[in-house]
């Protein structure tokens, strides 16, 4: 098995995973979204709120917030050893206070921790002229199987397509002409692919091509995937942390077997 | 009311990009090159940001 990095930057992230099934591709796309632990705001403390948000809608709102995380430094709190009570080393207290007339948004949560800060610019609550709010929140660790606030990342995935093209083509141009991505070229006598990562298998070039030159597959041993960050974790490592996940379970399987 | 903070669907956060995207459209600019440029691909996010109703200043009317 192999994984190969085609571009990744700090939200997004596209891999190609090679000698591989269909079944651990979508173990693996399973595992970054629902089992690579993220902070997420869990309880909400409500001291003052006169805004025209009801209290549970405001604390759902700041529930989805994605908060940078730095894993190496918290527990998931049912492994913590507090017992689950909530401590500092699997809690994470922010704080916030607001008068109108203003537009709150989740980067006035302050953090006590530069590191572990919530991602700016999401318009929380519109607060009018005289309306308070005043909250403390505790993020937590988390799963996206739990709740979806805890998710890590989007992703998916699809077969690399292989492209081949025949002995018999004429260069005739139809399928350059009709290739929705524009990856389809003519080289000499012969038309070749290009960038195929970007092909996304319509076979509108098998069935525009009147040799039937063009043969189009998709592997089942290689896959593009695609990682779009939440913003709690960069990409690549929520692709490390859920290898580290399927591995423990692995794991765990073989003890209790 | 708000922009929702993630899509229903698919969970990716979209509410920060909701007030360039606002801008944006309101300078008259093609709805569907905005949500290219902020990157926004899928269709299930691009409907939370098209179809993004604002009433929040007239609830302000009837609060306390």
């Amino acid at each position: 098995m192999e994984l190969k990095v085609l571009s990744a930057d700090d939200r997004r992230a596209r891999v190609v995973l090679s000698d591989s099934s269909p079944a651990y591709a979508n173990a693996l796309r399973r595992a970054m979204i629902a089992e690579v632990p993220t902070l997420a705001i869990e309880d909400v403390i409500i001291y003052e709120n006169t805004s025209p948000l009801y209290d549970e809608i405001l604390a759902h709102r700041l529930g989805l917030v994605p908060i940078r995380t730095d894993l190496s430094r918290l527990n998931l709190r049912e492994e913590c050893s507090c017992g689950g009570e909530g401590c500092a080393s699997c809690t994470l207290t922010l704080s916030l206070e607001a008068e109108g007339e203003r537009m709150v948004y989740s980067h006035d949560l302050r953090s006590p921790d530069p590191e572990m800060t919530p991602m700016p610019g999401i318009p929380i609550v519109k607060l009018a002229e005289g309306q308070r709010l005043k909250l403390e929140a505790e993020a937590v660790l988390g799963r996206g199987r739990e709740h979806a606030k805890w998710q890590a990342a989007v992703v998916g995935y699809k077969y690399y397509p292989e492209v081949e093209v025949l002995e018999s083509c004429t260069a005739c141009g139809d399928c350059v002409e009709v290739c929705p991505r524009g990856i389809m070229k003519l080289d000499g006598s012969r038309a070749r692919a290009e960038e195929v990562e970007r092909c996304i298998l319509c076979r509108a070039c098998v069935q525009e091509c009147r040799e039937n030159a063009i043969e189009l597959r998709a592997s089942d041993s290689r896959f593009i995937f695609t990682i779009e960050s939440t913003g709690a974790l960069p990409p690549l490592e929520v692709l490390r942390q859920a290898c580290r996940c399927i591995s423990k379970k692995a794991e765990r399987m073989i003890a209790l077997l | 009311m708000l922009i929702p903070v993630r899509c229903f669907s698919c969970g990716a956060v979209v509410a920060d990009k909701y007030e360039e995207f606002r801008r944006r459209v309101e300078q008259k600019e093609n709805p569907k090159e905005v949500l290219d440029s902020l990157g926004v691909e899928r269709y299930c996010c691009r409907r939370m940001l098209l179809s993004q109703g604002e009433f929040m200043e007239s609830m302000h009317a009837k609060g306390p």
